[in-house]
């Protein structure tokens, strides 16, 4: 019998012995401890209601792929953040993302994976104004609720607008009746527009340069591929009596377009002004020194010190958790640059994707016309998931309004605020009307 | 419109012979090889940010300029022959594994460098005034380096040994091999030559159009136009057709909107292909 149980004991790997017995019991003490410890832990109790999903279209390779690496690297932290503080309506909140390679074809394929196979609630990002252009027609199709966090066709809320879109963030519209004002008075009132030859430099020219013409003023428009990299021939026809270079294009002919304005001795003899999307993502330091002078329109600070006092808290927060530094460099890389004007935007969209839901009462896509109503007239006050500030959505035309910010390079190479421009001076009449179409 | 001119000339032939020095390299692999590489915008990129790496470390453009186009073509000669080298004589084939390794080099950087355009700062800074503008001299520089190497270039296929082991493979591959000379090694040394210039070329470029995972790209479209319309194997034709179609779009860009005068240069391209299909200097 004292053999047998002997036999029932199995030899432990450090010659502890260990009976059947006693391993059951140990097994069954630990999976409770491990069960309640993890319902102590989550938010989400287990058979709760399926969770949330978040689809994410993002430009992570190919091109623009420094926002892509802000705007995924912001989103995923916004969610965290969300799953943390007990999701949405109680329910877990789910990320799933694709590359739209800068491709619409290939961006409406992912769009239409994430509705059709990976059964998205909601969708979210691109700053391309193409790619969201294409899967417009996709997000009307299947009711989706779609929100933009970037693009800056102002078409996108405009002429082109559809009722499952919606963009909480500025657009070349807006950028042009905040900052001609201020160009227009203190730097010069003949501009040449150098831009890239697509919708979003069009725009740009067209917007300020209209501006500039009516106040008296003389706008010159070149334009070049996106993808220019001598950028001589275009610089050579610059009005010799402009006073303002008013550049814009994304990424590398970006930074290929400042350096050549500077190599060619043109920053001498005129004022260098222009939206920070065409900086977002680059150091002032790539540039070079030659850079000081210069003056962008921005939507948020990049450096925390330039920060509005009543929003520094809420700033703080935000930048530890998304890894961005005090100087708007990215904590694990510090010659990686944020691009900090555009990510907030995928740090108040969930946020604001939750308040919908929850004011709405929405629970499947059966309410997606009254979720898209409910977050369309959202009006969300400055705080931990606004660090940008009070922002205000428009029902008539999906559009938000934020405060913008004039900023100019010192000579120290950081960008410092030189003036507010509050959302209120911003509004323009609604050039459509979805009310009435969800 | 007298400085205007002036300008888009001089600049026409100084961005015509960078670009004539990446078709180089593209040139002599198709010439030798047959291989159409589709990786060489991508060893380009590679070259510019090898250098970017060397000069975080020194500080030196110079020694950016000798170490990056070594290191990449000691890539190239892995490249080679640990692909390339049984897939040589199947053209179609090599067109895919180029593409392959060119998607392969533009993640990796993308993984490791990151998506942001990076700056090597002008290593001379002086310009001289040109008319309404002031011109860089550095790229005065580029333009003499580039015609130096391919000075150089003409002498070693010209003048060395292993330069006429090379035009002897090109015109009769068997008559060389039944001569003694050592084709296989003859082939590693092309690719490996062809890289060394793609990375040559991007170094030098660098400081004017700033480091980026992506700039290899278009850079490959022009140079593949330079190559055909020159002729396919021709290194002369390729510098000259180089130059000249900079020029054609430097100097068209005085009278139209810039992107316009590139309807010229490929309108140029269309005419040349179809009066002369084997290219200005013939194959």
């Amino acid at each position: 019998m004292k053999n047998m149980k002997k036999d029932r004991k199995n030899q432990g790997g450090m010659g502890k012995e260990i009976s059947r017995r006693e391993f059951i019991k140990t097994a069954a003490v630990g999976t409770a401890g491990l069960t309640l410890g993890s319902l102590s832990f989550s938010p989400f109790v287990f058979g709760a209601e399926k969770p949330i999903r978040i689809g994410m279209i993002q430009e992570y390779t190919v091109g623009a792929t420094a926002y892509g690496y802000w705007l995924g690297k912001v989103s995923k932290a916004a969610v965290a953040k969300l799953n943390a503080e007990g999701g949405i309506a109680g329910r877990k909140v789910e990320l799933v993302d694709y590359d739209t390679k800068v491709n619409p074809a290939w961006a409406s394929s992912m769009f239409k994976k994430l509705i059709l196979e990976d059964k998205v609630d909601f969708v979210m990002g691109s700053v391309h104004s193409g790619v969201q252009l294409a899967v417009f027609p996709l997000a009307t199709q299947y009711k989706m609720p779609y929100f933009g966090g970037g693009a800056m066709a102002a078409s996108l809320t405009g002429k082109d607008a559809v009722p499952y879109y919606a963009r909480i963030h500025t657009h070349a519209k807006m950028q042009a009746a905040a900052g001609w004002k201020w160009g227009f008075d203190n730097l010069g009132r003949n501009w040449t527009f150098l831009v890239a030859d697509y919708a979003w430099g069009h725009s740009l020219a067209e917007e300020f340069g209209s501006r500039i013409k009516e106040a008296g003023g003389k706008a010159q428009t070149i334009l070049a591929p996106q993808n220019t990299s001598d950028f001589v021939p275009y610089l050579q026809k610059v009005d010799p009596e402009s006073k303002v270079l008013f550049t814009a294009f994304l990424g590398a002919p970006a930074l290929g377009v400042m350096r050549q304005t500077v190599e060619l001795g043109l920053h001498k003899r005129l004022q260098r002004y222009t939206v920070i999307c065409c900086t977002d993502g680059v150091g002032q330091e790539m540039v070079g020194k030659e850079s000081a002078g210069a003056h962008y329109l921005s939507y948020y600070p990049r450096h925390a010190s330039q920060v509005p006092k009543e929003l520094q808290a809420y700033d703080k927060a935000y930048r530890t958790a998304c890894g961005m530094t005090d100087d708007g460099k990215d904590a694990g890389d510090p010659k990686n640059t944020s691009t900090a004007s555009h990510m907030w935007t995928m740090w108040t969209t969930p946020y604001m994707i939750k308040q919908a839901v929850e004011q709405s009462g929405w629970k499947d896509e059966k309410k997606n016309a009254d979720f898209m109503k409910a977050f369309c007239s959202l009006k969300v006050k400055a705080g931990p998931w606004a660090p940008q500030g009070d922002l205000v959505m428009r029902d008539s035309d999906h559009q938000g309004f934020h405060d913008h910010y004039l900023e100019e390079v010192q000579p120290d190479l950081n960008l410092k605020v030189i003036a507010r421009i509050p959302k209120e001076k911003l509004m323009y009449e609604a050039p459509v009307d979805l009310r009435s179409k969800l | 419109m007298v400085s205007n001119l002036a300008v888009a000339i001089l600049n026409g032939v100084v961005w015509g012979l960078i670009m004539a020095l990446i078709a180089l390299g593209l040139n002599l692999i198709f010439g030798l090889l047959h291989i159409i590489n589709m990786a060489h915008g991508a060893l380009y990129m590679l070259g510019a940010v090898v250098a970017w790496y060397v000069i975080e470390l020194t500080g030196n453009f110079w020694l950016a300029l000798a170490v990056a186009p070594l290191v990449v073509g000691a890539i190239g000669l892995v490249l080679e022959r640990g692909l390339l080298r049984t897939i040589e004589d199947k053209p179609l084939v090599t067109i895919i594994c180029t593409f392959g390794i060119m998607l392969v080099l533009q993640q990796l950087v993308l993984t490791y460098f990151g998506g942001t355009a990076r700056r090597i700062a002008l290593p001379i800074t002086a310009r001289f005034p040109l008319f309404d503008l002031q011109y860089p001299v550095m790229r005065i520089a580029i333009a003499a380096i580039s015609l130096g190497l391919m000075a150089g270039l003409w002498f070693f296929l010209n003048r060395t040994r292993y330069g006429l082991w090379m035009r002897g493979v090109v015109q009769d591959r068997e008559m060389a091999v039944a001569l003694g000379v050592p084709v296989d090694k003859v082939y590693m040394w092309t690719f490996v030559l062809g890289s060394f210039l793609a990375a040559f070329s991007g170094v030098l470029a660098a400081p004017i159009v700033s480091v980026d995972f992506m700039m290899g790209r278009e850079i490959l479209i022009m140079a593949f136009i330079i190559v055909i319309v020159g002729g396919m194997g021709n290194l002369e034709g390729s510098v000259i057709t180089a130059v000249v179609i900079s020029l054609i779009h430097g100097v068209g860009s005085v009278f139209v909107v810039p992107s316009t005068a590139t309807i010229f240069s490929l309108g140029f391209m269309i005419l040349v292909l179809l009066l002369r299909p084997q290219g200005l200097f013939g194959g």
